[in-house]
Order: structure tokens, then sequence, then C-alpha cells
């Protein structure tokens, strides 16, 4: 591609916005740095989540790290860079560092899979209701007002109830909200990508619905998914966090971040660090899925 | 964004619509018994859901109540006397005619009407999610207007740093850092507690401080962030934008007199569609303040499994998320006269 | 530099507005036109920076003049840097854009020109009216007030007079029922009755210069030739200058008197419209002309466009642009051919233009040299009034018939 439009040369007036022009002749200097800037954008917040991830997971297997529970009692309350505990010990004597690994893990785990079950059911769903039309539209989307109408909070909190508190179940009450997120916005978007003429140029063709589906429909709502569920990730991370908070979610001894958090709230005047440092991994997650999450959004919509 | 999701229930409606066309010649009013019409099915599949989500739960009021020491002749006394012996579609049933006559029942622990004990919560609840809004209103939207004033100048990428963090924490966090900051260090706030206005205003406003940011400060970076790009988006794609400024306007004048009324459809979108994340958000807050309002209700309701009043609880919920989604409509009306004169 | 005045003057000073004078009217000598341009564009550069860092050179080198009470044509494909060069006139380009060169409207400079200052411009001196009336008019506000915006922008009166002149305006642009249209939302009007309003806004402040940017492109056909039909009008009526943008020539055949035809964000023809449509010599203009179908065409023949792609823009040109896509290109169009008047009024750039005197036309630049001082001496054809013909080209490059002047 050769060709600079210039009216949409006029339209570039934020400088953040918009990809660098594939022709255009790259200017040392500043522009230069512009692209970098563009780069570290993405890559910041992947490198943030792979180096959490593999913390994570990898960590407690490659560094000898205490285990994160049934600590011992004698050892409660220990300060940071204690020996061998480098974040000190919570009121049962178990290694902050420790949970605080564990519990990311079971966090990214359910966050993961949340969203993997939403993109691949709601967004499954969207996309058939979308291609569908009709009935089937009809009758998904009132199910889905219905879920929408209901505050997901007290929804989650109900499921998680009737279900106890497990990971599993944790996993099952939260894809009830994030499902009907995606399926509406993968069927909106299948609905807009309908208005284009090569989807009607693919059905008048005679291509089977199915193929639609998967070769023309999939790939290009795909980005839109994709980015949707990064920042979802966030998202489920903090409500994952509010149903342990709530003693919902992951069942104590076990760690996650939310039941940190809720422990921690007990002793805050004494030991705020107990809150701290659980918050900080939180935080620090949720920033980059949210980072990634929008900067591919934005990459996406401008090319 | 994600907002602009559209409605697809006008689509299904659109034979009622039609029907009301020779009717009602005011849109206002068109809108309201469209909205509400539709509102029916909603809130009957909300029923069904809460209904069947709460009775599948383990364990009822009357086990909970009497303790694991009791016998079975005395549960199912209890169980009797609540009405929990009846099949679960007869008590489903019995719940949505009281509804609909206006008795929403009484508590299976209290055994107060589930009326009274919403009326004695409702104004905390209704005062924390009121100062909230207002709060994250009254501070995103200068910002925003300021911000995109110039786009990638300093004001603007500050605001935008703290707004992209502040949107990424968690409620809880925030909470319990402006405690520790607030209450523990500074001891300026109190942590917990809350004052009726009814008996000092200076301390419940005090008691308001802390629960209304942490509920706030999260809302007003996410709407901040919407509308700093919304105007953005405006000032460089619009054309009227563009007229604005050949007649010679200023830039705080295309800014307030053009961009900001049509980028306030997306707020107000946006806004709607956030009440029930808003809802679940303020029982989290309310739990951590130990404030007296619908959460702490629904909490102990769902823990003592006192599902009446869970199940008007969230029937509340529903009707506020609808009602509200009923209000963004009309501002549509009133804000958007191509609405209004019923061409679109 | 100090502007020459009568040295873009494309028509003579003595020519009645709106008439079409004698295509042979004698040239007026250098110095002797009576009053100064209302609008004298020299050596316009706009350049884009891209976010990537690229960069867009829209305009490379526009000059011209306008004269009070004529339309001027600037015609051009699209990216031909002809909306971008009449956003300049009116400061309203993006902080992306580098302007450089010079444009004096009525004698003020505006390049350069503080966006206080530029802001009082707005709508007094120079106004403009935008392609779609359906995106360009305020959805949420209704007609009246925004032309009363306008009014109160630059005036000291209250609302009622405002409110009285506004719908003054609205009978200038002969909107049926303006007193009861003032109420109306942009939504409640149609296509052409949302030009006229936005003309209407155009006018409220009287501008000595109104830019209409492809004013008709978005409506059809009858209310186009309303449109335009008004504009003249206008123009006759209140003595302003109008330059009309459009890819549209025939539309410049029908109601402009000079053209500028650009291309690559340079102006490659120019001359008053009767001169030009008698007698075409830039190869792009033919193409242009060309791509107009016509009603006398074959049935089912297929219709005329001009191949290849639009030039590059991030690139600053070394040879003639449009030589890609020209039939006539030969080796010499590695240069860049400098604007001359070779005939008189009737400027081009091209080594190999149409007409008689084509064979010749690359002779006397050739033999020119570097000092360039003879100029094009052009054949036969050319009336000894313009042996000393002018280049409209940068300074850099000005008299150097040789095309080396490129920085």
């Amino acid at each position: 591609m050769a060709v600079v439009d210039v009216d949409s040369a006029i339209a570039q007036g934020d400088p953040e916005k918009g990809p660098p022009a594939p022709g255009a002749a790259a200017a040392p200097g500043p522009a230069r740095r512009r692209v970098w800037a563009r780069r570290l954008q993405l890559g910041v917040p992947i490198g943030l989540i792979v180096l959490i991830v593999l913390a994570c997971f990898l960590g407690p297997v490659i560094f000898d790290v205490p285990r994160p529970t049934n600590g011992d009692i004698l050892e409660s309350g220990l300060p940071m860079f204690s020996d061998g505990h480098l974040l000190g010990t919570d009121q049962n004597g178990n290694d902050i560092l420790s949970r605080l690994l564990y519990g990311g893990r079971a966090s990214l785990f359910i966050a993961v899979m949340v969203n993997l079950i939403g993109v691949v059911v709601g967004g499954g769903l969207g996309a058939l209701s979308g291609q569908l039309g009709g009935a089937f539209d009809t009758v998904l989307m009132r199910i889905l007002d219905v879920f929408i109408a209901f505050p997901s909070l007290v929804l989650t909190l109900a499921v998680a109830q009737s279900l106890g508190a497990s990971v599993r179940n944790t996993i099952f009450a939260l894809s009830f909200f994030s499902i009907p997120a995606v399926a509406r916005i993968s069927r909106s978007a299948v609905l807009r990508l309908r208005e284009l003429p090569f989807m009607a140029a693919a059905e008048l063709s005679g291509t089977p619905r199915w193929r639609v589906l998967l070769r023309h429909i999939a790939p290009n709502i795909g980005p839109q998914l994709l980015s949707f569920a990064m920042l979802n990730m966030g998202v489920v991370i903090i409500i994952e966090g509010a149903l342990s908070f709530l003693g919902l979610g992951i069942p104590p001894p076990d760690p996650s971040w939310g039941n940190m958090i809720f422990d921690g709230q007990q002793s805050l005047t004494a030991t705020p660090w107990l809150v701290v440092w659980p918050s900080i991994a939180l935080m620090v997650t949720v920033i980059s899925f949210n980072l990634l999450g929008e900067n591919l959004r934005s990459l996406w919509s401008s090319r | 964004m994600t907002l602009a999701s559209t409605p697809p229930r006008a689509a299904a409606l659109t034979w009622l619509s039609g029907a009301w066309a020779g009717v009602s010649s005011s849109p206002i009013l068109r809108i309201i018994i469209k909205r509400l019409l539709m509102a029916i099915p909603i809130m009957l599949g909300v029923s069904i859901l809460t209904f069947w989500v709460l009775a599948s739960i383990p364990g009822n009021a009357a086990q909970l109540q009497l303790g694991i020491n009791a016998t079975p002749e005395q549960i199912a006394t209890l169980e009797k006397q609540l009405g929990l012996d009846q099949p679960a579609i007869q008590r489903y049933l019995d719940w949505l005619g009281g509804l609909l006559t206006g008795d929403l029942g009484r508590s299976s622990v209290s055994s107060q009407p589930v009326t009274s004990l919403i009326a004695d919560r409702l104004p905390v609840s209704a005062e924390l999610v009121g100062l909230a809004f207002v709060l994250s209103l009254a501070v995103s939207i200068p910002v925003a207007l300021v911000s995109a004033r110039r786009p990638g100048g300093i004001i603007d990428r500050i605001a935008m740093v703290i707004a992209a963090t502040g949107q990424s924490i968690a409620n809880y966090v925030l909470a319990l850092l402006l405690v520790l900051i607030f209450a523990v260090k500074a001891g300026v706030l109190p942590a917990i507690g809350f004052t009726p206005i009814s008996e000092d205003l200076g301390e419940n406003l005090k008691g308001m401080v802390l629960p209304t940011l942490a509920l706030a400060f999260p809302l007003m970076c996410f709407y901040t962030r919407f509308l700093r790009s919304d105007l953005v988006d405006q000032l460089q794609r619009e054309d009227y934008v563009d007229t604005a400024r050949a007649k010679g306007a200023g830039p705080w004048r295309v800014l307030l007199r053009h961009a900001f009324r049509n980028s306030s459809f997306g707020l107000i979108t946006l806004v709607g569609l956030n009440v029930s994340v808003l809802i679940g958000v303020t029982v989290i807050t309310e739990q951590i303040f130990a404030m007296p309002g619908l959460g702490q209700l629904l909490l102990q309701g769902i823990n003592t499994r006192d599902f009446v009043v869970v199940q008007d609880l969230v029937i509340l919920f529903a009707a506020i998320t609808v009602v509200v989604n009923l209000i963004v409509d009309l501002l549509y009306v009133i804000l958007d006269p191509r609405i209004r004169y019923g061409s679109r | 530099m100090s502007a020459d005045p009568a040295l873009t003057d494309v028509r003579p000073a003595d020519a009645p507005a709106g008439g079409t004078g004698p295509a042979d009217a004698p040239t007026a000598s250098p110095g002797t036109a009576p009053g100064a341009p209302l609008l004298s564009v020299r050596d316009l550069r706009v350049m884009f920076t891209r976010p990537g860092g690229g960069r867009v050179f829209a305009v490379n080198g526009l000059s011209y003049e306008l004269r009070a009470g004529r339309m001027l044509a600037i015609i051009g494909e699209s990216g031909s840097g002809k909306s971008v060069s009449s956003r300049a006139i009116m400061g309203l380009l993006p902080p992306s854009a580098t302007v450089t060169g010079s444009i004096r409207l009525d004698g003020t400079e505006i390049v350069g020109m503080p966006e206080r200052r530029l802001r009082q411009l707005r709508g007094t001196q120079v106004a403009m009216i935008f392609q779609d009336p359906t995106r360009s008019l305020n959805p949420t506000m209704r007609i009246g007030l925004q032309i009363t915006e306008a009014i109160h922008l630059h005036n000291k009166i209250d609302k009622k007079a405002a409110r009285a002149r506004a719908i003054e305006l609205l009978k200038l642009v002969r909107l049926p029922a303006a007193e009861r249209r003032f109420h109306d939302y942009p939504h409640q009007l149609s296509g052409g009755m949302r030009q006229r309003v936005m003309i209407a806004i155009a006018l409220a402040c009287n501008p000595k210069l109104l830019i209409a940017d492809e004013a008709t492109t978005a409506l059809d056909v009858t209310t186009q030739a309303q449109i335009m039909e008004l504009l003249v009008d206008l123009r006759e009526q209140l003595g302003m200058a109008v330059i009309m943008i459009s890819h549209d020539l025939g539309l410049a055949a029908s109601y402009a008197q000079d053209v500028v035809v650009m291309y690559a964000g340079k102006a490659v023809e120019q001359a008053p419209a009767e001169k030009l449509f008698a007698r075409v010599r830039m190869p792009y203009t033919r193409a242009l002309l060309g791509a107009i179908p016509r009603l006398d065409a074959t049935p089912h023949s297929l219709l005329p466009v001009i191949g290849g792609q639009p030039p590059n823009l991030s690139v600053m040109p070394t040879s003639c642009p449009f030589r890609p896509r020209c039939p006539v290109a030969s080796d010499q169009c590695a240069e860049i051919p400098p604007l001359l008047e070779h005939e008189p009024e009737h400027r081009w750039a091209c080594w190999h233009p149409d007409g008689p005197g084509a064979a010749d036309q690359a002779a006397p630049v050739a033999a020119a040299g570097a000092g360039g001082a003879a100029g094009p001496a052009v054949a036969s054809a050319q009336p000894p009034a313009a042996a000393g013909a002018k280049t409209l080209t940068t300074p850099g490059r000005a008299g150097s018939a040789t095309g080396q002047g490129e920085r």
C-alpha cells in the first residue's frame, strides 16, 4: 500500500491513536521513539503477565518455598525479611510469599477458565444467535436480558452459596455473568458483520451456514472477543477476590488473594502488610490485563 | 467499548410500537409504556431464576435456626409454621402472588414484614449510592473536559494514568486502603459504622466519606476515561465541530456547547449499563464499612437462608435496574431531538 | 518574499465579474492592476506528521490569487491537497499539520497567526461550508440557534436582533418558511435545506471569502444545481469571493470564473475557466475531463478512468508526480516541470502539453539553462506580452526552468 489518504491524516490529530502508516517514510528521532512507545504498549503488559504467571506457576517449583498452609503457629506474625520468610508470615504462621504465589495460581486459573468458557460458550451462542436470527435469537436475547437485569454479584453469591465454596464452583458461578456479556458482544459484532458485502456474497454463493460461521465470522470477531476477554480477566480476578473476601470463594485454609485480604482485614491495625501484599499482587495483575486488553483493542480498532 | 449494544427488544416489539403509533402521539409516553411492557418478561425471568437458584441451596431457615440438635419433629413444625413444607412451585406462586398485591412477605428469621426491613435499610444504601454517583459525575465531567481540551497534554496524561489505575483497583482493596490511611494512620475519620441523618448530620456525613470515596473512585475513573475518549472522538471526527470552529467558536465553547452535548448520550448509556455492577459493589462496600444497608440485609439473608428476604431484594435490584434504564431512555428522548420527533 | 500583486492574477482586473470576457483579453502588465487581490496564497506547504513518525506532504508549494467577487474552482482527486489547502486558509488544520508559505487575506498574513486572532477572522473574513450537510450541522441544536451562535460570536447584539438577522439570512438562502424553520432541528430538513442552513451560518457575519468544500457532492443533481445557483447569486449580491472545491470539472466549467487544477499537492494547470476549457493543456486535466461519463458515448462502452495509482504523498516527488500515469510521459519528465505562464493567464506544469506548440514546448526550456532568465519563450502561438513568463513555484525554484530547484 503506497497511498496515504490525506483525509485520514487530517483526522489523526491525536498522536496516541492510529497505527503508523504502512507506506509512510519512517522519520528519525522522536518518530522512532514513538514507534518504540507503540511496541512497549503491548510489550510491558505482556511482560508483566508472563512474569506473574511464571512466578505463580513455576516459582514454587524452582525455588524452595515454604508450604502455603499448615504453617507453624510458633512462627506466626513474623515481619518482613525474616529468616526463610521473605515477606514474613501471617497469624497462622504461613509464609506470605508462598500464599501469594499459590493464591495467584488459583486466581489466574479461575480467571482463565471463566473467560475461556465465556468466549467459547458465550461467543458461540452470540454468533449463532446473530447468524440464525429468528426465534432462536429472540429467545436467547430475552434470557440474556434477564441475566443482565439480574445484579451479577448477587447471582454469583447465590450460586456460590448453593453449590458450596470450591474452585470448580467458583468458575461455574462466575461463568454466569461472563457468558451473557460475551454473547451480547459477539452477537452485535456478527450483526454488524452481516451488513458487509462479503457476507452477503458468501451467503448468496451457497456457502453452508456453519462454514460461514467458521470461515468468515469467527476470524472477524475473534480479535474483538480476545481483547474483551483480556479486559474481563481483570474483572473476573476482582470478583473472584470479592467472593473469597465474602467467604464464598476459595475455602480457607487454601490461599487466594481475596481471602488473604479478608484475613488481613481483621488485623488491619496491627499488621497492615497482610492486606497490602495481596492487594498489590491483585492490582498489578489487573492493571496488566486491562492495559493489554485496551492496547489490543485500540490496535485492532485502528487497523 | 462494547457499550453500544443494540437493544434487541426493539425489533421483537415492533408490532407493538406500530400499534401504539396510532394510539399515542407522545413519544415519551410511548417509550414508557413500551419499556414497562418489556420489563414484564424480564422481571418474571428474574423471579424464576432467583427462586430456582435459592431453592437449590442446601438447608433452610428452619434447620439453621434450630441447629443440629433439633429433632425432625421440631424442624417439621417450624417448617410448617414458616410455610417451608409446601412444594417449591406452590411457594413460588404464593410469593409471586404476594409481590403482585404488594405483599413482600415476612422474614423467616425475624418474622418481620420484609417491607419494613427494606424501608429501614433503604435510606442508608440510597444515601451511599446517591453521594457516590453525584461525586463521580461531579469529578469526572470536568476532568474529562479539561483532558479532551488538549489530548496528549500534561493534564490529560496525568488524568488518564490515574484513571487507568483507579479503574483497575478492586473496590474492596481501595476501601481497606482508605481505612488504613484515614482511619488507622491519620485517625481523622471513622472506619466503620453509620449514624442516621436524623441523629446528627455532621456525624452522618463524616461516616459517609470513606464508603463514598471507595464506591465513587473506580466509577469516576471509568466515567472520566469514557467521556474523555468520546469527546476526543467527537472533536476529531465530527463535521459539526468543524462548523462550530469555522464560525469562530473558541475551544471551550466547541467542547461545552457542541461536543459535550453529543457525548452525553454515551455517558448516559454507560451509567445505565453500570447499575447492576454498582449494586454489587455497594453490597461489598456496605459489608466492609459495616453499614446497615440493603447489602448487609442481603448477605445476612443468604447466610441465614432467609430466602424470602433475598428474593425480594433481588427483585428490588432488578426493578431498580429496569427503572434506571427506563430513565436513561427518557433522557435520550429529552436530549436527542431525533428521537423526540420520532424520526429514529 | 514580497508579493508581486499581478503575479498570479489569472484574470484582468477590469474584466466584469461573472461576465464572460473575451478569451484573448490583453494581459494586465505587472504592477498596474488596481487594488490588491483579496486572497493571495504563495508557496503554501502543508505537511502532516503521522503518529508512527511518517510524513504526508499534502500541499507542496501552492500559489494562487483571488480577487473579491470572483469564484475560483479548485479541482482535483481526493488526496490532491485541495481541501487541506483551503482548511489552511481557515486555520482549521489539526495540530499534526505543519504549514509554511504565505496566505494573505485582505492584506493580513494567516500562516502563523495565533489561534485567538484566527478565531476573530473565522466567520467574519472567511467562512466555510462542508461536504455533508447531514454531519456538519449539530444534530442536537435547533438550526436557529446554530445561526444566532455564529452572529453572537462576533457581534454584541441582543437575542431579538440576532433572531431577526438569522431569519433574514434564512430568507437570503431561500429557505422556505424561514420563521417556522428557525425552530427546527437539522434532521427535520432535507439535504438541500440543510446545506442552505450551512450557507446561512457561513454568511452570518458577512465574510469576504466563502469556501465551499465539495459543498454539493453529497446532494442529488437537481439540488446541486440549486445550491450552486444560490452560491453564484450570493456572490454577486454580496460581492464576496468564493472558492469552490470539487472533483467535478463540469461543475467548475459551469459556475467558476477561475480554475486551479491540483495534483499531488500542487497546481498543475491554472487559467480562467473559458481559457482552460477552450484548450486544456496538461494531460492530467485532459484525463480528468475524459473521465466524465458522456451521454453521447457509445452505449455499453467502458467508462473512461484514469489508470494507475494516485501519487504517494509520503515522499516528496522528485519527478513529475503524474509521470507514472501519464500517457505522454518521457525521460524528460524525471524533472519536475515548473508551473509557467505559457500563454496569457494560462499556466501549466508539463513538458508535453497538448495542443499547438506541444512539440516545441520542451525545446526552449531545455535551452534555457540554469539561469532560465529567458523563461519558456513559447512558440509561435504566444503573444509577446507573455514573453517574460513568470513561475509560480517556490522561491528556490523561481526562474529555474530546469526543474533543478528541488530542495
